[in-house]
């Protein structure tokens, strides 16, 4: 039989392995084919259909209460997901009595200027509102004029009007109706199908960042956005002409102006987004919009295909919608700014410009985002002339190759076979093949919204440490080649190679370990007990890189030396920039180094005078909270990260108070120096180039932080002095009850990836 | 997201009583349900909606879990005029084919109290 075959493919849809997913997978298979199985079995094969209204109804009379005869796969968890019907809070379709299926509002009727002005504003709202994320049955269909145009009965080229019924002479006021405000609806929707286009092209999160859910319903798909742009055209020609009241006339060009501009924008690749902001300012005549609210109406939920319960219609203030436009555009002109072709050429200056747009203020929206990422990823190249491969050649160049010849691209064009050129351009090709993907990642994943960049990176480190298995292969394979220069060991005996490519691996996997707890302390997922270990584990990160640096430094200088004079300048430039760049680099790690371990030995002084710690826990065990919390850093295989002992001895509960806070403070002027010679940086040494005042910005933030932390020690001491607690060992001491602690929520600090706790006198 | 309520089916109480004490005539109720799990099942309701979905789950109150569901509306009066209308300016011939409308909801309960009447495919 047909049907058993089918249901016998289904269950050999298995997947084979002891691996954890293997079992879901397995399990999902088999619930798919029982299902295919009792659906597909109809006796004989007809598609007739049997009351069986009585017969069930004895049936189900004969359970006992509380019994359940259910598909043995089906879970009541699910259950519990289960639309109700006829619940008003659940049925989208439930009608209550003495109301109407549909709203009671014909499309169709002629209005007056001041109320087509009225709804033409309202979907201006409604679309600011949807860029936010709100699903379109909460939003732009909720317009019954919206709701006819997109209705399923409806047929190209769709009319308000169905059908024959088509109003041959039509009054002013039916004109405003079937040729302005339609053509108002058409190209908005239109725009809507664009933006969707633009995000769904791109990463995102679905409900997390934006509901691309359209509810059943087509996007007027015979309708091109020329067409649109069309209509708005003959409706501008229409109002020119109408009799209609000068102001308004004025009001409602300004509407078809703003959609026939934001249509034209979302179309073409280089436009300026600013015109669209520069018509936000011209709303003043808003004022004379006469609300007509039975236009809108969330009963258009009960016809619309949803899985969810009836949603309430958004509301926020027509000011905060201009707001919303007013961002939006913004964000898309910055945008281009960052992404323009003097930042494209420095990977590392791109890098710093995608951060930057990422923490704009307020957050740019979906859209905003996936518009960067269609910049940078839709084509074949980042920039004119700059494939992802150069880019990531130059940013390996930048950081541990400069002047070398294995990443010149020269080096690539060599066609001889026997020219060890030719066999390490191959080598570095497949190792640049195999780290694409992550690489990429750095760029595309700080698109996306915080808590995703958080927690990518986490998967990152673990990718990066496998990478940099490969890498140490590929480094040893080169150096069988071209040999590099060996040097005399760092610490110990022995001598050592740059091996460039590890290195340069190491790099990123550090940095991305930095950043998954900077990441972290922003989205607050440390308890106030945390922050002693996570600031001593970035302390350690940034130490790592800052030797790392270091090593890679040693072998530029012994390169430099190399060179020869002859040759023309631009191995030295390359040199020299690279140089500067790495001593940034340096004094930022140092900076990352010092400031957390000011802050860890502030937050482990305040948890051994019992000042901040953990809830009373009965059953919580050390050593597994710690494999929880460090799960992403535990798999390491190189350079593995210190134990909880290593962190525990670590400690310095020995040391007096006064000790401890003199050393903070000698730590907090180290950092400050690091601020200082950061701030003297041009944009070309430190590769801040497009992002220059965020640079700034940052650096204030930076100095203000520390000032903080120098504050709070100040403060400690004092209250410690006080007490004659200033000069015994801590662990010794207790200051519990005499100072409360509380610790700033992220948007509330001088810098969001710095929580410095903020300390008080309790007033006894 | 809606917030935890009751379903119908979590508002009953067991009476303690294990399903292998029951009579041989539950048994056959049993039985019969049983069979009927994962057929696509008509349930036309006091309001005049017709769902159509995969039977999931019952239980003695008659109340019903059904998946993939769709839910299915008589024409109003302007739906039959206006397939009327196209009908004629197409030019066919014969009576006026209009559709139900249809949307697709997902996972529904139906309570037993608003059934009808009750049809299974096949």
């Amino acid at each position: 039989m047909p049907e058993d075959d089918l249901a016998d493919e289904a269950s050999h849809l298995t997947i084979d392995g002891d691996n954890p997913n293997g079992d879901d997978i397995g399990f999902a298979a088999k619930r798919l084919a029982h299902e295919a199985r009792k659906t597909l079995s109809s006796g004989g094969g007809s598609r007739g259909i049997r009351d069986v209204t009585q017969e069930f109804a004895a049936a189900a009379k004969l359970l006992q209460p509380g019994q359940l005869v259910k598909d043995e796969y089906f879970t009541l968890f699910e259950a519990v997901g289960a639309l109700e019907i006829m619940d008003p809070k659940m049925d989208s379709g439930y009608v209550p009595p003495g109301d109407t299926l549909e709203p009671d509002f014909d499309v169709c009727k002629g209005l007056p200027a001041e109320q087509v002005l009225w709804i033409m504003d309202e979907l201006l709202r409604l679309t600011a509102v949807w860029h936010d994320g709100y699903p379109l049955s909460q939003t732009i269909f909720t317009s019954l004029h919206v709701d006819r145009l997109l209705s399923p009965d409806n047929r190209p080229p769709y009319h308000l009007f169905y059908g024959d019924t088509a109003l041959l002479v039509m009054t002013t006021e039916q004109r405003l109706v079937h040729i302005v405000l339609r053509a108002y609806c058409i190209a908005l929707v239109k725009s809507c199908a664009l933006v969707l286009h633009t995000i769904q092209s791109q990463n995102f999160y679905e409900e997390e960042d934006f509901v691309t859910h359209l509810f059943g319903r087509e996007l007027l798909p015979s309708t091109g956005a020329n067409d649109a742009v069309k209509l708005i055209d003959e409706a501008v020609k229409f109002l020119d002409g109408a009799d209609v009241d000068k102001v308004m006339r004025t009001a409602l060009l300004e509407r078809l102006q703003f959609a026939r501009t934001y249509i034209s924008l979302l179309v073409s690749d280089s436009a300026d987004w600013n015109t669209l902001a520069a018509m936000g300012r011209s709303a003043e005549t808003h004022k004379l919009a006469q609300p007509i609210l039975e236009a809108f109406s969330d009963k258009v939920q009960r016809q619309l295909a949803t899985s969810t319960p009836p949603r309430p219609m958004i509301i926020i203030s027509w000011d905060e919608a201009l707001e919303r436009w007013k961002a939006i555009c913004a964000d898309i002109v910055e945008a281009d700014r960052l992404t323009c072709f003097d930042v494209c050429q420095s990977p590392h200056a791109l890098h710093r410009a995608i951060w930057a747009f990422a923490y704009r203020e307020p957050q740019p929206n979906t859209f905003a985002r996936a518009y960067l990422q269609t910049i940078l990823f839709a084509s074949e190249q980042i920039t004119e002339g700059m494939a992802f491969f150069d880019l990531m050649l130059t940013d390996m160049r930048d950081l541990v190759l400069a002047g070398d010849v294995l990443v010149d691209p020269h080096s690539f064009l060599v066609e001889i076979p026997s020219d060890p050129r030719h066999k390490c351009s191959r080598i570095v090709e497949t190792f640049m093949d195999k780290a694409f993907d992550e690489y990429m990642n750095l760029y595309r994943m700080v698109c996306q919204n915080r808590c995703r960049i958080r927690r990518t990176f986490t998967q990152s480190v673990a990718i990066f440490d496998s990478l940099e298995t490969e890498a140490m292969r590929t480094d040893a394979e080169l150096d069988g080649i071209t040999p590099g220069i060996v040097l005399a060991g760092e610490d110990g005996p022995g001598n050592v190679t740059l091996t460039p490519l590890t290195s340069w691996v190491k790099y990123y996997k550090l940095q991305t370990m930095a950043w998954t707890i900077q990441l972290g302390f922003e989205t607050d997922i440390y308890l106030p007990h945390e922050l002693s270990m996570m600031y001593w584990y970035l302390m350690v990160f940034a130490r790592r890189e800052r030797k790392l640096l270091e090593h890679i430094e040693r072998f530029l200088a012994a390169r430099q030396k190399t060179f020869v004079s002859s040759r023309d300048a631009r191995q030295d430039d390359e040199a020299a920039a690279s140089q500067e760049w790495l001593a940034v680099l340096h004094k930022q790690a140092d900076f990352t180094a010092l400031l957390s371990s000011a802050l860890w030995q502030v937050s482990e002084l305040l948890m051994t005078l019992c000042i901040l710690q953990p809830a009373k826990r009965d059953y919580a065990q050390e050593q597994l909270l710690y494999d929880v919390r460090m799960k992403s850093y535990l798999g390491i295989a190189h350079d593995p990260i210190p134990t909880l002992e290593e962190y525990k001895s670590a400690t310095q509960s020995d040391r007096s108070i006064e000790d401890t806070c003199n050393n903070i403070n000698g730590t907090i002027a180290d950092a400050k120096s690091c601020l200082a010679y950061m701030k003297k940086t041009t944009p070309e040494q430190g590769k801040y180039i497009g992002t220059g005042e965020q640079w700034k910005r940052e650096i204030k933030q930076l100095e203000t932080t520390c000032v903080a932390v120098a504050v709070q020690t100040s403060q400690l001491r004092r209250v410690a002095d006080k007490h004659g607690k200033l000069l015994g060992a801590p662990r010794d001491q207790s200051l519990k009850g005499a100072v409360e602690v509380s610790i700033p929520p992220a948007g509330s600090r001088y810098h969001d990836w710095w929580v410095v706790p903020q300390i008080r006198e309790k007033k006894t | 997201m809606h917030s935890i309520r009751t379903s119908p089916l979590s508002r009953q109480r067991g009476n303690g009583m294990a399903d292998g004490e029951a009579n041989p005539h539950s048994v056959q109720a049993v039985q019969y349900l049983d069979d009927l799990l994962n057929k696509t099942l008509h349930l036309h309701i006091t309001d005049g909606r017709m769902f159509v979905g995969q039977l999931k789950c019952t239980d003695n109150e008659r109340n019903i879990i059904l998946a993939m569901t769709h839910e299915y509306r008589q024409p109003s009066q302007a739906d039959v005029k206006l397939a009327a209308e196209r009908h004629e300016k197409g030019g066919f011939a014969g009576n006026v084919k209009v559709d139900m409308r249809k949307r697709f909801l997902g996972l529904v309960v139906v309570p037993g109290q608003y059934i009808e009447k009750m049809e299974v495919e096949g």
